[in-house]
This record gives structure tokens, sequence and C-alpha cells, in this order.
């Protein structure tokens, strides 16, 4: 037995052995898919057992020859059918194959046994067409698939190419020079090998080459895993489970998350819009109403309201999983294919493991948001008892001078009637109580802010005019104020708020001037904004207080003084009318040289409507 | 008191300098001192007012440090601290003047509401919870006042 032999008969074991495990197979789990299969190796097989029993009986008769003939030829198109199992083939393709084929077998029949050389050509070239046409296909559908299915479309594509190659030498050989035959037989052989261990591993994977290539995705998809609670939204969790679990079993996937306030299945649709399924319809609610795996071979059938979607996303098998966690409902996870045989029966199994890890992340991501909304109510209790706690403070202190100055008023009148008046403690308990006034103003000014309506009713405003006015208020120290515009700028704001605004600004500015340097306004407009600057020579801010300026109750750490806004309400509010006017507020400062306070505002346009 | 009141000058515009804070003389002898620190200005000059009225010798600091430049002069009875204060605190001050072995009794002056637990922290003698009355003021001040007004 020369080596040649050797391995032409390998060849054929091979392909008897493959015929042999598609057909039990297709015993066992009958489809059409399983059917083809057998069919292709079947016919194979036949040819191989055919010529073998001829070697050993006798030359085979001529009517064996053109049955032989029929078999090889309907090769491509039991391929093409194949095709159509697994992805989609146009429906004129299959006519014309069907057509070339009887075109074929009717030529092979009238000429037998000789069987003329255009009519080999003929049978040869349809062998080629049909093979490469199924290759593109495979390939085709390869790229559109991912993981496990991409691999064995790959696999697929390569036994195509590896056929029609063969047949293409095999058609080509009786034209070759006698010397190079046994050569072209030999790459023949190999060829034959090829494509039939490449078919058999692409159609029907053995389970364990099937797990080795859902390896790796399925491993990187777990490693991933347990970041994805952490993902900033709900939505980017959901995109990575869908894609993990894509990538997992080579299919798409949808996660469909149960609402229960509308009690219903929310899917997120690529195109950002959502879908909503009752429990109980369709496949998905099914499945999440049954609370186990539900898997459709044919869809279409099986859930007619869908059909139009099913048909124009190329769906023809879904295997939908619930995703729950002990006896919470989460959600469901759906997977499609083009076609039942993209999934194996393991897949069922693989389903519910994707899902009960989608659920692990989900409620993993449910326990994270609880445990920041209980902080975040915490927090808000925290911050409300400080404000009151803070405030009662601040209004202690005036009051402790009206209360005690005022009952010493009282007694000193009501002993010594006729003593003149103290002027100088009258004048420090109108003080004080003005005082009061001013913090229970900012107070409430502070609690309006939180509600998000500081700010009223808008008209146009020329700031240059108003920056003038609040320098001019405060009479005596109108010398350290100073106005710089060039020209009106005119936008629409609460004139009441603005003024606020630049006073609280004005004022901040002298009291941390003590030495009683000048204030400077600047008012000019910018990129399509009104900007305004109020700038002082005074102590500064301290860099890490800089950050905190314009929190509620934040004072810098090097303010000594806390006679006015002394509960550091001021800027807190300063930048509630700015923001709620669209605007911008940031100041640059330096310790003992003073503080400029920048404030943008939008001019028209960007006016929101009350 | 008539007399304390006629023609005197006002005592909320007095000023805060040691030297002028002694006024009223109510015996022939010395009146006891009081130190009154806090960072309200009004406040120390109503307290200073109505103790000043009441005959003690007012020595008011509007900051720790004044506070502990003054009791190095003086020799008060009583230390009125308010603990909010800024760069240094009611507490810092408390703890420089039991550094300096100072047994000067001290009453808490606060808005907060944890006024008790603080004056246990610095080891006072009481405290006056802001916003006091007259007579809260003067009780308190009143338990510290030395036999016939003696100097320490």
């Amino acid at each position: 037995m020369s080596a040649l032999d050797l391995v032409s008969a390998l060849t054929q074991l091979v392909y008897v052995v493959i015929f042999l495990s598609v057909a039990t197979r297709a015993v066992r789990e009958p489809s059409s898919a399983h059917a083809d299969m057998t069919l292709f190796f079947g016919a194979v097989a036949f040819i191989i057992v055919v010529a073998r029993l001829a070697a050993v009986i006798g030359p085979t008769p001529p009517w064996l020859v053109t049955v032989e003939i029929a078999i090889l030829m309907a090769l491509p198109y039991v391929l093409l059918r194949l095709v159509d199992d697994f992805t989609k083939v146009r429906s004129i393709i299959s006519r014309a194959a069907e057509l070339g084929l009887a075109a074929g077998i009717v030529a092979a029949y009238a000429t037998a046994p000789t069987l003329p050389t255009p009519v080999l050509l003929y049978i040869v070239a349809y062998f080629f067409v049909v093979s490469i046409y199924c290759a593109s296909a495979f390939i085709a559908a390869g790229r559109r698939s991912r993981g496990v299915t991409r691999r064995r479309m790959q696999a697929v594509s390569l036994g195509s190419i590896l056929l029609g190659t063969d047949i293409l030498i095999a058609g080509l050989t009786p034209l070759a020079q006698p010397v190079d035959r046994a050569a072209l037989q030999a790459l023949q052989q190999l060829l034959g090998l090829g494509s039939g261990v490449a078919y058999y591993l692409g159609f029907a994977p053995p389970s364990i080459l099937r797990r080795a290539w859902q390896e790796p995705e399925l491993r990187a998809f777990l490693a991933r895993s347990a970041s994805l609670p952490r993902l900033p939204t709900t939505l980017d969790i959901v995109r990575e489970l869908e894609h993990g679990a894509a990538n997992s079993t080579g299919t798409a996937a949808r996660i469909g998350l149960w609402q229960e306030d509308v009690a219903k299945l929310r899917f997120w649709q690529d195109d950002g819009t959502t879908a909503d399924v009752e429990a109980g319809q369709q496949l998905s609610g099914r499945a999440f109403e049954l609370q186990r795996a539900i898997f459709s071979t044919d869809p279409i059938r099986d859930n007619p309201d869908a059909a139009a979607s099913y048909r124009s996303r190329n769906v023809g098998a879904v295997l939908a999983a619930p995703i729950t966690a002990g006896e919470r409902r989460l959600g469901v996870l759906i997977l499609t294919a083009a076609r039942p045989p993209i999934f194996a029966a393991s897949d069922i199994e693989l389903a519910g493991l994707l899902a009960d890890q989608a659920a692990v992340i989900l409620e993993s991501r449910a326990l994270i948001d609880h445990a920041a909304r209980v902080r975040a109510r915490e927090e808000a209790t925290r911050l409300k008892e400080d404000f009151l706690s803070a405030a009662a403070h601040d209004l202690k202190t005036p009051l402790t001078t009206v209360v005690a100055q005022a009952e010493f008023l009282e007694r000193r009148a009501t002993r010594e009637p006729t003593a003149p008046a103290d002027i100088a403690g009258i004048k420090r308990v109108v003080r004080e109580s003005k005082r009061l006034a001013g913090l229970v103003a900012d107070l409430l000014d502070a609690t309006r802010l939180e509600q998000g309506r500081l700010v009223g009713e808008r008209e146009p405003v020329d700031l240059a005019t108003l920056a003038q006015e609040v320098c001019g208020h405060d009479g005596g120290d109108r010398g350290v104020c100073e106005v710089q515009a060039n020209a009106p700028v005119v936008g629409v704001y609460d004139r009441r708020r603005v003024e606020q605004l630049l006073e609280n600004l004005v004022e901040n500015a002298k009291k941390y001037s003590p030495q009683r340097t000048p204030v400077t306004i600047r008012v000019w407009q910018q990129d399509g904004e009104a900007r305004v600057t109020v700038r002082d020579l005074g102590i500064g801010i301290p860099a890490a207080d800089l950050p905190r300026i314009f929190e509620r109750f934040s004072r810098a750490s090097n303010v000594d003084d806390r006679r006015f806004h002394g509960m550091g309400l001021g800027l807190f509010i300063c930048r509630g009318i700015v923001e709620e006017h669209g605007g911008r507020i940031w100041v640059e400062s330096e310790i003992g040289k003073g503080s400029t306070f920048h404030v943008a505002l939008p001019i028209g346009d960007g006016r929101r409507l009350n | 008191m008539n007399d304390l009141w006629a023609g005197g000058p006002d005592p909320g515009n007095k000023p805060r300098s040691q030297g002028a804070a002694r006024q009223h003389p109510r015996t022939e002898g010395h009146n006891d001192v009081v130190l009154v620190v806090d960072d309200d200005t009004s406040i120390l000059d109503t307290v200073s007012a109505i103790l000043s009225g009441e005959g003690y010798d007012v020595v008011s600091a509007a900051s720790g440090q004044e506070a502990l430049a003054a009791i190095s002069r003086e020799l008060p009875v009583v230390i009125l601290l308010d603990m909010r204060m800024p760069v240094m605190d009611g507490w810092a001050v408390a703890r420089a003047l039991r550094a300096q072995g100072s047994t000067v009794p001290i009453v808490v002056m606060t808005a907060a509401e944890s006024a008790q637990r603080w004056a246990d922290e610095v080891g006072a003698e009481g405290f006056l919870a802001k916003p006091f009355g007259l007579d809260e003021l003067l009780s308190t001040v009143e338990r510290f006042r030395g036999p016939g007004g003696r100097r320490n």
C-alpha cells in the first residue's frame, strides 16, 4: 500500500465516521440542519463505499456511475441548503442552483457513461461556483457573528473553500499530464480530508470543542463582571451584560428589566427608545412569567405578534431565560440567532448561567444604589440639622445683645426715669435687631435657593448702571468703590436678585479690605456673555478654602469678622442667584493681595423662561 | 444707683483698654474685676455696660490673645469666655491659662447647645447660654464677687 493509498483510505474513513456521527445525531435530534448534514456526508460516504466495493467486486455498472454523478452533483446543492440552515440564502439563488443541478444530471444521463469533456467541465464549474458561493456566504455569516458562532462559520467556510478547490482539481486532473496526475490526486485527497474535518467541526462541533470555543469570551465576561455594578448607570450595566452574553454564546443578546412601577419588562433599543413587554406576552414575557428558559426554533410561529420584527432582524431562533435573584424577578435575557442550529442544547444551560450572573450583578447594583440612597438621606438629614444648628447659633449672637441690652435699658428706665437716654445702648439694640433681620432674610433666601425659586420675574437690566447704583449705596464709602464700564450691558434678569448679588460681593470685598483699599467693579460683554468682576485688594482667601467658598456656611479660615452675613450664606446665595440665571461664578484670590470674584451671565438668548 | 450714671461717660462707648476699663468706684476700696472675652463687639459692649453698672471693673477682650495679655495685668474674679472665636478659641485660652498656673474661675459663654459639655471640657465653673438675660448674667457673676469687693 502506497502513502497515497493510505491517505486516500484515511480520508474515506474520516468521511464515513463523520457520516455515522451526524446520522446518529439526526436521529436523536431531528432538524433540517441535521438532515442536510446527514445527506451531505451520506452522499460522500455512499460514493466512497461504492468505489471500495467496486475495487473488490468488479467494475461499476454504468447506471451506478450515473447515480454516482447525480449524487456528486447534488453535493454543492446540499451544501447550499446547509448555508440556508445557518444563515439566509436568497430564494433566487436556491432556484438557480436547483436548475443547474437538474441540467447537470440530465446531461450526465444523456451522455453516460462516456461523459464528454464539456459536460465534465460543466459539472466541475457548477460544483466550484456553488461551493465558492457557499464559502462566501459562510464568511459573511461569520463576520456578522461573534464568539463560538464566528469560529464555526469560519471552519465551515474553510471547508467550502477546500471542497471547491478539491473538485476543481479533480475535474482538471484528467486534463493534466500523466506524470502530474499522481501528485494531483494526492492533493485532492488531502483537500478532501481537510474539508471533511472542517465541515464536521463547523456544522456539528463536539461539545468539548464548542465549550473551548466559547471559553475565551465567557472568561472575559466573567472577569469583567465584578466591576460592572459600579458602572455609572443601570443602562451601562445592561449594555455590558448584553455584550458579554452575546459574545459568550455567539448570538445577539438583549436584556429586559422588570419595571415595578408599570409592571412591564423594559428593553432598551439601540436607537435610544424603549420597548415594554407585559408578563406572559411574547417569548420574553412568557419566560419571565413561567420563570424558566424558553427555546423557540420557530419564533414566528411561537410569537406571531412579533413576526415582522423577527423577519426584519433575520431572527430564526430565540432563547429566553429569566433573570432572577432568589425571590426577586429582575428581568429576562433574550438570545437570538438567524437559525436554530446556531444554538446547541448546552446553550440553554449557558443562558441560565449568564442570566444568573446578570442577576448577581444587577442585585449588587441595586444594593449599591440602596446604600447610596440611605447615605444621601442621612447626609441630607445631617445637613439639615447642621443648618438649623448653625442658623440657631448665628441668630443667638445678635439676640444676646438685643435681650440683655433691652432688659438693661428697661431696668434703667424704670429705676431712673429721669436719667438721660443711653443712646449707645439703644443704638446697639437697633443695630443688632437689623443684623437679626438680615440673617433671617438670608436664611429664607437660602431655603428658597434650595427649592430653586430664588429668582423671580425678569426684566431688561443694565448691569453697568446697576453696578453704579450698588457702588453708591453706602454713602460714606463712596470713595472706596468704583465702576469700570465702557458701555451698557443689558440682559434679562431678576433686578432685585442681581442687585443683591452685586451688593453681597461689594460688601464682602469691603469687609475683607480692612485697610479700606478700593473695591473695583468691572462690567463688560464678552463671547455673548455679560461679565462682571468685583476686585478688592484685601486679605485674600487661603487656597485651601477656595473650593468651598460658595458652599453653605462656608467661611474662609482667616476671616475674623463675623459681624455681617455671619452665617456664611452670602456667597452661597450669590452662587444661587447666578446659577438660577444660567450663569457661572468663580473667584481668584491671593493671600494678602486681594480677591477677584468673576460672574458670567447669559445675555438674551441664554434666558430661561419662567 | 442714680449717681452712677449722672454725667458719667456712656458705658458702651468707653475705650476697651484695661486702663480705662475700671470705672465707677463702688466703695473706697478696689472693685472686683471681671474679664469679658468675646469676638462680637456688641456683646462685649453690652456685657461691659451692664456689669460696670453693677459696680464691677470690666476688662474686655475681643480675642483670645487680648484675653491672655489682659490676664497677666489684671486679677479678675471671673472670666466670661466666649468659645467660638477665630484664630484662638475659648479652649485655647483656657488651656493657656491653666498652663500659666492661673486658677481664675471661667464661665463659658456660648450660643451652642453643648454649653454644659464645653464648660466641663475647659474645667469652667459654669456657663451662660446665649442669649442670656440681665438677671442670668448678674446672678452668675455675683457668685464670684469677693467679700466687700476685695482685690484678689
